[in-house]
């Protein structure tokens, strides 16, 4: 039984989410044209990855019942906030069997890989923990989605 | 009154005590044969169950093909116990509720009391608790009990918490801190949190779905309880964490359980007429327990129906706290403490348990070899403890939080093969 109420209802929150979704495109990734990583570097990434983090965030980044994706929500909850503190937070806590073994490249280039497969595009530089102490985790569009 | 020496340096602390609370009063009074300064000790391990009180115990099924689940958590151990102390953040208060080691179930009404008082003293018109662990949600069930508003904010609800990957049961002393390093003061404090929480606990006794619940807990051994047990310390230590800033024995770990053995039900022997295990000496310790389904849910139903608030939101940096708008915070944030408040003094202590299919009929705990399987209502829970005879040092430093499921198997195999004997004497 929809009376007129659910259908306002219906209306009102499609034109939301559509607001949303252009709210979402403005705010999305940083200007236009920066370089959050090379794709070699993203490869160097994928390949630390396999080694030090798919055991237990899972080989396609899906994580598990105990264990935090680094895909979908994992965006939404890193959007816009300063990579270094996902920087940080990675070099101190992870891997969480051996925290704050891995070196602040490998953590570059995990980050690198991470970036890619939450849809953030290469470019032309390798992001360095120096230079990403300035970046933001770029927001997610529908273009980004994966 | 009790002849019992309260200071926990007289105790004996070296027979392995962890999850094996209730009891330990009788089992640890006999280590390095104290029996004579200790009579009421005596006496209490001495009486031996009436006839006829040991019921037809329904054997378990304990097979490694059974296993449905096996769930790793890590302690959030703290050599001076839980963080309980209150710091500025920008304009907010700050009260801390974290670090409960292998206690925090059984001490979590308690210490909510106290950082709700600390919050309560400020006169706030609403709080907000960060974490929804077992400390996060009695903490924001307590602050509405003591008339506030309260908004949870966090990354997980129960269910994905680490506390649901606990045994659950009452072990208010299990690795909740050092003895030096926390001191006498913490001692009052964890008498004060045990003895609150265990009255909240009785109050959720008897209700539909059993969310808390007592077993009768059968404690096995091949060799009589008074006989000295060789020393589970580590045999290569060096030092001990005044020295290397990590617990490197057993004996350096607090046992408090003295201190409330008057409201705590004594264990009793069996004589080897009732005893219907194919091991020689055995007693019974009634233990009470939490049954994470039942009792999770009610305690979220309660703290709607208070009208309760719940945001899914991680942070990512002490300073986020300033961007709630509750002025005080109360932060519950368990093992992730270490991380996010970078408090380097959480220890991870590694633990797991394995989950078979509930077997209903079945209502009673067995311990042996360094293992426990225990019938909840959410599933036959089977813990190796202390398999590797490393006592409490089982586990320190170790945050490999992945399931292991020879380990699980190894427990597993240890009741498999006592129930295979089952009852003794047939067969
Ligand atoms: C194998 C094992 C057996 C145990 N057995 C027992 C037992 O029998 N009896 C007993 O009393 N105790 C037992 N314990 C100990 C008990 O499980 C812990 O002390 C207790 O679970 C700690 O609860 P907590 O709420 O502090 O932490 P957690 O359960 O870890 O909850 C932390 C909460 O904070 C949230 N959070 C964390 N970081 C963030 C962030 N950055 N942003 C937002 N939210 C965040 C999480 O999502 C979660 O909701 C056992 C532990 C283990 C490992």
């Amino acid at each position: 039984m929809r009376g007129l109420q659910a259908r306002l209802r219906d209306a009102a929150l499609g034109a939301g989410l559509l607001a949303l979704s252009v709210q979402v495109a403005h705010a999305a990734p940083a200007r236009a044209g920066t370089s959050y990583y090379t794709a070699a570097q993203a490869g160097r990434g994928a390949t630390a990855y396999q080694q030090f983090c798919a055991v237990c965030h899972g080989a396609d980044l899906g994580g598990a019942f105990d264990v935090p994706p680094l895909v979908g929500r994992f965006a939404a909850n890193w959007a816009g906030a300063p990579l270094g503190a996902l920087f940080d937070y990675m070099s101190k806590a992870m891997p969480l069997f051996a925290p704050g073994t891995l070196t602040p490249e490998q953590n570059a280039d995990l980050l690198a890989f991470m970036l890619r497969e939450n849809g953030a595009p290469a470019g032309s530089r390798d992001l360095t923990p120096e230079g990403l102490k300035t970046m933001m985790f770029p927001k997610m569009t529908f273009a980004t989605v994966k | 009154m009790n002849g019992f020496p309260d200071d926990p340096k007289n105790m004996p602390t070296r027979l392995g005590r962890r999850g094996l609370f209730a009891g330990s009063l009788a089992f640890g009074a006999l280590a390095g044969g104290r029996w004579a300064s200790v009579p009421a000790a005596a006496a209490a391990l001495r009486r031996t169950a009436v006839p006829g009180t040991v019921p037809r115990l329904v054997p378990m099924r304990p097979h490694a093909d059974q296993i449905a689940d096996i769930k790793v958590c890590l302690r959030p151990f703290r050599a001076a116990g839980p963080r309980l102390d209150v710091e500025r953040v920008g304009g907010k208060v700050v009260i801390h509720n974290y670090g409960h080691g292998g206690s925090g179930w059984s001490l979590s009404w308690g210490s909510a009391e106290m950082a709700v008082g600390k919050a309560a003293a400020l006169s706030p018109r609403r709080v907000a608790v960060v974490g929804c662990g077992v400390i996060g949600l009695t903490t924001a069930l307590t602050a509405q009990r003591a008339g506030l508003d309260v908004t949870i904010y966090t990354r997980d609800l129960l269910p994905h918490t680490r506390s649901v990957r606990a045994n659950g049961s009452w072990t208010p002393d299990s690795r909740v801190a050092l003895t030096a390093p926390a001191g006498p003061q913490f001692a009052d404090t964890w008498e004060r949190m045990a003895r609150y929480s265990w009255k909240s606990y009785r109050d959720y006794l008897g209700l539909p779905g059993n969310p808390i619940d007592f077993r009768d807990s059968y404690v096995l051994s091949d060799t009589p309880f008074d006989a000295p047990e060789p020393e589970p310390e580590n045999p290569d230590h060096k030092g001990d964490y005044a020295t290397t800033g990590m617990p490197q024995q057993s004996s350096e770990f607090a046992s408090y359980g003295e201190r409330i053995r008057d409201i705590i039900p004594a264990s009793e022997l069996l004589s080897a007429q009732e005893n219907p295990f194919a091991v020689p000496y055995a007693r019974r310790e009634p233990l009470m327990i939490f049954n994470f389904g039942a009792y999770g849910h009610l305690l979220l139903s309660e703290f709607y129906q208070a009208g309760g608030r719940i945001v899914i939101r991680e942070f990512h940096t002490p300073a986020d706290m300033k961007t709630l708008p509750e002025p005080v915070i109360i932060n519950c944030p368990g093992y992730a403490a270490r991380d996010l408040w970078g408090d380097r003094s959480l220890i991870p202590v590694r633990g797991q348990t394995a989950w078979l299919p509930p077997q209903p009929d079945v209502a009673y705990g067995v311990r042996y070899k360094g293992a426990s399987a225990l019938s909840k209502s959410d599933g036959l829970m089977i813990q190796g403890f202390d398999m590797s005879g490393l006592g409490e040092m089982d586990g320190v430093g170790n945050s490999f939080e992945h399931a292991d499921r020879s380990e699980a198997e190894k427990a597993i195999g240890i009741f498999e093969n006592l129930f295979a004997r089952f009852p003794a004497g047939q067969g």
